[in-house]
């Protein structure tokens, strides 16, 4: 470490001439690294932003990803660049503003993604399991949606004339996309064949999100909007007629189709925007210009898209979050009066409940590259990005690993060189869960989902000579469970640009909404 | 929506014929018979109201076609074209439409945040938009008191789930209750890993803490170019802390834990060691003793006389306020010296024969040296210049174990409230940290309760201190070293107790797991794992035992008892271990706006230092300087 001025010298300097100045602090220490980063970043801190309104506003959602998925996904994408790791960042985690996110539902400790997206989206909490709708409503009875519909940010963003997109590695009709346009007594009912006979006056998500113009049109007095001009995930299936004459090249069933009303609802959307492009492949995806294509429907898998470690293996082939990011920016950034976008990475929330931490950070890794691209494609100046998880998981990260030591690995204490072992005499890895499947050695599969085809496996296994860096390494679990489950602490949300400064402290999660609406005036004052 | 071109066409064009290809002219042919009258072309508008389906905004129907029957009118049969124009759509919606988000609590409390939360913006950098900005930043210099809070182990999930503890407490659901500082305006997270540890100990995050430079695992107030346990290295890798540099500026100083008061955490404030564990001479190999090292608790009684050794000419007045445990690091091996709170047959630990409490007296024929609740509360915060008050053997007790002290100890809150009391008679301000110590050790001996208990116990503490400041001069950071491997799991339904085994939403039974038995919703990834102590509140009685991990059948196990000792995955008798994740930094007071972000641990040290202008005070302050 290089010495600027010791305190010695520094008392001999001013013998001589008394302008010198004292230094309480050693110069080892005010010149440390540590010390000038911080110092840097202060200043960083101190250029204050004082904009509260943006043009644009893109809300990016890692479903699951709590705070402890946020460290070590750090430091593996640190890793993977060659450094220690745990001095790195994820790039939303260079954004300036944070606040800390409860995200109980009214009726859950622990949530799921519809209350919180709704929560998000609508600016209330509300039940778990339910879309678009506020807490009278009664999970799974139709009869109770009508009257407690509640407006979402991109209803009102599609209202005031903003283009508006909805992108995600789920299901386009799962929890989190769905509550950005439908209202649904359960989240589940992704097309008619999941609903319940006999309610009929309600309409499937799938159904919901294609005739969203009308449906909000109808709605809302007088409204006349244009509808969703992005729209890429997966979930073709819901969207198709249970009738293996619509399979497309992409089909993994037999029958690729779910429903059972005949219809199909991608005809439908080219029937209506007749100058829209529906896509369901890399090739398509590819083929869109941003410059001409102004409504997109992209539907990329039969369910969720895959995991990212697992997308080469897509049949037909499709595009990555941060591709889909990037597109979908070019083409939302056509309208002059800006857009809203909510992009998900619904895959994070997969990896875990399968016991993959593997699949849940390179997930988490492809959402942080998809942030970096929407850092880069907008202006800090006129967009605000949001960056937030729905809910966190059982996952932590234990022991006291070396620094450096590779985050999938087995704990290497301060100073050693061989595994830590536990009382009974094994090896642990860092990363562990307090329930689901537990372990899996599978080798190289790159598909977290194939744990399910195994035997729960909770409890204490012989690590030795098991590869836990592995794709497909499964890490222990505590209490047998058929799939992990969410956690109930606090996430964070990080935010940059116009209005991200109202993001503090600790607050309720519908608090989302209303720094949408802030930023974009979206409800008359 | 769908729009149809406009077009008009003539009856009269029928009559016409098409040019054919030149050719040589003809003859002129015989004129042809009149052709009959043309069909008038008629246009019809109509009126489109509200809610049209072509026109969601009303507008006009614009019809037109040939009146071929010649009655005047356009009749359906007699329509060619139809054209909208359309009212342009509503860009808002009006709130009448609104009033099922509109009449919602959760909705207005959301808006009314947002105005409050731009207030406080705008309100904590009104400065910077100000005068001189160019020379001193936004709230420079105004926190003439720093309180720093440090819940040991307290993680993200501790928070939450203490805050849920303490509603439920009240009587409420818990999950939107608030601990004190989750009230407060600005929280940001912070990186907690040492230099060489991914999983990081409170000696490395509370020297980057306390002196805003990152260091090794187990090692005090000094760089990373220590080697840890080797005396030698220790000089000229010494770290000034804010609480020295607070001293330095004249102002009051003062530590209070609940752990030994040697402990990583307060000894981090005034000590340099190569080790954490050289609480004592005792603890200290030979060969650290003879290279003239000196143990943790003989730093802290001769503070002020190595403070002023480290700066010539220097003059400070010492800590005033010293509150905690560890008095066995403090008194000789000598049961002569063991007071009527002594635990231990032999209290003492010191084997150089020095009573370190009454070399402090020495030096301090004004303070007061206590060591339980009676002398305690005989402390005249308004007359006592300085106090050392030494409450336990070891650590204090636990906060749910309190009452269990044999000779009476105060609770935190008590300790805060009186530290406060004592050093704000001083003009120039204070800083104090507060460490709730045992947070990590209920978390390291697998109860939750404990934990939690004291988890809330501190929160009580930081909220005497809010009650007691103001926050235009008083900056009040509250955060934790690092996490522990505990989590809230399954999904339990709203209200459920926190302590108690996971019934789902609309269930009034336990859910069961693949093995038939119910769970916990608290539990831990490693540790000691599954003890059912009942009324026990002592959480260190699981150390008695050995590891029993895994799963249990805790269908007739009361799982909110004080007593009861959540499952563990991975047996690990030593104790449960610290996290490696994120954790929380809330923040109130002068230069708490910055406080944002995902910061490195060491960002707190420089917070402080801008808004209390420490550094600068501190150089000022310094004789040479003069």
């Amino acid at each position: 470490m290089k010495t600027k001025l010791s305190k010695v010298s520094a008392m001999l300097a001013l013998l001589l001439c008394d302008v010198a100045q004292a230094d309480v602090l050693p110069a080892y220490q005010s010149s440390s690294q540590w010390y000038v980063d911080a110092q840097t970043k202060l200043t960083e801190k101190l250029h204050t932003n004082n904009q509260f309104k943006a043009k644009n506003v893109i809300l990016f959602v890692g479903d699951g990803m709590g705070i402890s998925t946020l460290t070590a996904a750090r430091i593996l994408e640190g890793q993977m660049s060659g450094e220690p790791g745990e001095e790195h960042y994820l790039s939303f985690e260079q954004f300036p503003h944070t606040a800390l996110i409860k995200t109980y539902n009214v009726d859950a400790q622990t949530p799921d993604s519809a209350g919180t997206m709704t929560a998000m989206m609508s600016g209330l909490k509300t039940d778990a399991g339910v879309i678009g709708v506020r807490e009278e409503v009664v999970r799974g009875n139709c009869a109770s949606v009508a009257g407690n519909e509640v407006v979402t940010a991109l209803e009102l963003a599609e209202i005031k004339g903003l283009a508006t997109g909805v992108v995600s590695t789920a299901r386009i009709t799962h929890a989190t996309p769905a509550a950005t346009y439908a209202k649904s007594a359960d989240r589940d009912w992704e097309d008619n064949s999941d609903m319940p006979e006999g309610q009929t006056e309600c309409m499937d998500i799938a159904d919901q999100l294609v005739h969203f113009e009308h449906n909000l049109e109808a709605r809302y007095t007088g409204v006349d909007v244009d509808g969703i001009d992005v729209v890429m995930g997966g979930g073709r299936r819901h969207f198709l007629p249970k009738d293996a004459a619509f399979n497309s090249a992409d089909a993994v069933s037999s029958v690729e189709g779910d429903r059972t009303d005949g219809r199909d609802l991608t005809a439908e959307w080219l029937e209506m925007y007749p100058q829209g492009k529906y896509v369901m492949d890399q090739t398509g995806f590819d083929a869109i210009d941003p410059a001409t294509d102004h409504k997109v429907f992209g539907l990329f898998n039969e369910s969720h898209m895959q995991y990212e470690q697992d997308r080469a293996n897509d049949i037909a082939g499709e595009p990555a979050l941060s591709e889909m990011t990037e597109k979908a920016i070019d083409v939302l950034s056509n309208n002059p009066k800006g857009y809203f976008l909510m992009v998900e990475s619904g895959r994070i929330d997969h990896g875990h409940h399968a016991g993959s931490a593997y699949s849940a950070l390179t997930d988490a890794i492809e959402f942080a590259h998809a942030v970096k691209v929407a850092m880069e494609n907008t202006n800090p100046e006129d967009t605000l990005i949001l960056v937030t998880a729905d809910h966190g998981h059982v996952f932590t990260i234990a022991g006291y690993p070396k620094r450096g030591n590779p985050i999938l690995g087995k704990v290497v204490n301060v100073g050693a060189t061989e595994p830590a072992t536990a009382d009974d005499g094994l090896p642990y890895t860092t990363l562990g869960y307090t329930n689901g499947m537990g372990f899996q050695d599978l080798g190289s599969e790159t598909d977290a989902d194939e744990v399910y085809n195994q035997t729960n496996a909770a409890g204490r296994h012989d690590l030795t000579n098991v590869d836990t860096e592995s794709a497909g390494f499964h890490q222990e679990a505590l209490v047998p469970l058929s799939s992990e489950t969410h956690s109930g602490e606090d996430i964070s949300l990080h935010a940059r640009g116009p209005g991200a400064q109202l993001v503090q402290g600790v607050m309720e999660q519908s608090m989302v909404f209303h720094v949408i609406n802030q930023a974009l005036g979206l409800v008359n004052e | 929506m769908t729009l149809f071109k406009y077009s008009l066409i003539a009856a009269a064009v029928l009559g016409l014929s098409a040019c054919s290809l030149e050719g040589d002219d003809g003859k002129d042919g015989t004129d042809g018979s009149n052709g009959s009258d043309g069909v008038n072309s008629l246009v019809m508008q109509t009126a489109l109201v509200v809610g049209n389906s072509q026109c969601p905004n009303g507008g006009v129907q614009i019809d037109s076609g040939l009146d071929d029957n010649r009655d005047g009118v356009l009749d359906s049969g007699e329509i060619d074209a139809t054209e909208y124009v359309c009212s342009p759509g509503n860009t808002s919606v009006n709130n009448a439409e609104l009033l099922s988000s509109l009449n919602n609590s959760w909705f207005v409390a959301g808006q009314q945040e947002i105005a409050s939360n731009k207030q406080t913006w705008l309100d904590a950098t009104a400065v910077a938009s100000g005068k001189n900005a160019t020379t001193k930043g936004p709230g420079q210099g105004k926190a003439k008191n720093i309180i720093l809070f440090m819940g040991d182990g307290m993680g993200i999930s501790t928070v939450t789930a203490a805050r849920i503890l303490e509603g439920q407490m009240q009587g409420k659901m818990g999950e939107e209750h608030q601990l004190s500082f989750d009230k407060f305006p600005f929280a940001g997270l912070s990186k907690t890993y040492n230099v060489d540890a991914q999983t990081p100990d409170s000696a490395g995050t509370m020297t980057a803490m306390m002196s805003g430079v990152k260091t090794d695992v187990g090692v005090i107030g000094v760089n990373e170019n220590i080697s840890r346990g080797d005396c030698s290295t220790v000089a000229g890798n010494e770290l000034v802390t804010a609480l020295e540099l607070a001293e330095i500026a004249g102002k009051s100083t003062g530590i209070v834990s609940t752990a030994r008061i040697t402990h990583a955490t307060p000894a981090a404030t005034y000590a340099k060691s190569a080790d954490r564990n050289w609480e004592d001479v005792s603890d200290m190999p030979q060969a650290a003793i003879d290279a003239g090292c000196k143990d943790i608790a003989w730093q802290l009684i001769n503070f002020e006389s190595q403070l002023e050794a480290r700066y010539s000419g220097l003059d400070v007045d010492g800590i005033e306020v010293v509150f905690g445990g560890g008095r066995r690091h403090f008194l000789p091996k000598d049961a002569a010296y063991n007071t009527p709170d002594a635990v231990s047959s032999v209290e003492g630990d010191r084997t150089d024969g020095v009573d370190l409490t009454a070399n402090w007296q020495l030096q301090y024929p004004g303070g007061e040296y206590v060591w339980d609740q009676t002398s305690f509360d005989a402390i005249d915060a308004s007359t006592t210049e300085r106090v050392l008050g030494l409450f336990n053997e070891s650590h204090m007790q636990y906060a749910a174990d309190r009452a269990n002290d044999i000779a009476g100890e105060p609770s935190l809150t008590e300790l805060t409230t009186k530290a406060i009391d004592i050093l704000d008679n001083n003009q120039q301000g204070y800083f104090l940290m507060v460490e709730a110590g045992r947070i990590d050790h209920a978390h390291h001996a697998g109860n939750a309760y404990g934990a939690l208990n004291d988890t809330m116990e501190f929160a009580k503490a930081v909220q005497a201190a809010v009650d007691m400041t103001s926050d235009e001069d008083t900056l009040i950071i509250v955060t934790a070293d690092h996490g522990h491997v505990f989590t809230i799991a399954g999904y339990p339904k709203r209200g459920n107790p926190i302590l108690g085994k996971v019934v789902n939403i609309g269930a009034s039974e336990p859910a069961m797991a693949a093995d038939g038995m119910p769970y916990t919703t608290l539990g831990y990834t490693n540790g000691l794992g599954y003890r059912d102590l009942a009324d026990v509140t002592d959480s260190d009685a699981s150390y008695a035992a050995a590891a029993d991990t895994g799963r249990k059948d805790l269908a007739e196990v009361d799982t909110t008892t004080p007593g009861y000792h959540q499952e563990a995955l991975i047996p690990l008798a030593d104790s449960e271990t610290h996290s490696g994740e994120d954790v929380g930094i809330y923040v109130r007071g002068p230069g708490a706006w910055l406080v944002n972000g995902t910061n490195e641990q060491s960002m707190i040290f420089h917070l402080m230092n801008y808004a209390g202008e420490l550094t600068e005070k501190a150089d000022a302050a310094l004789p040479v300087a003069k």
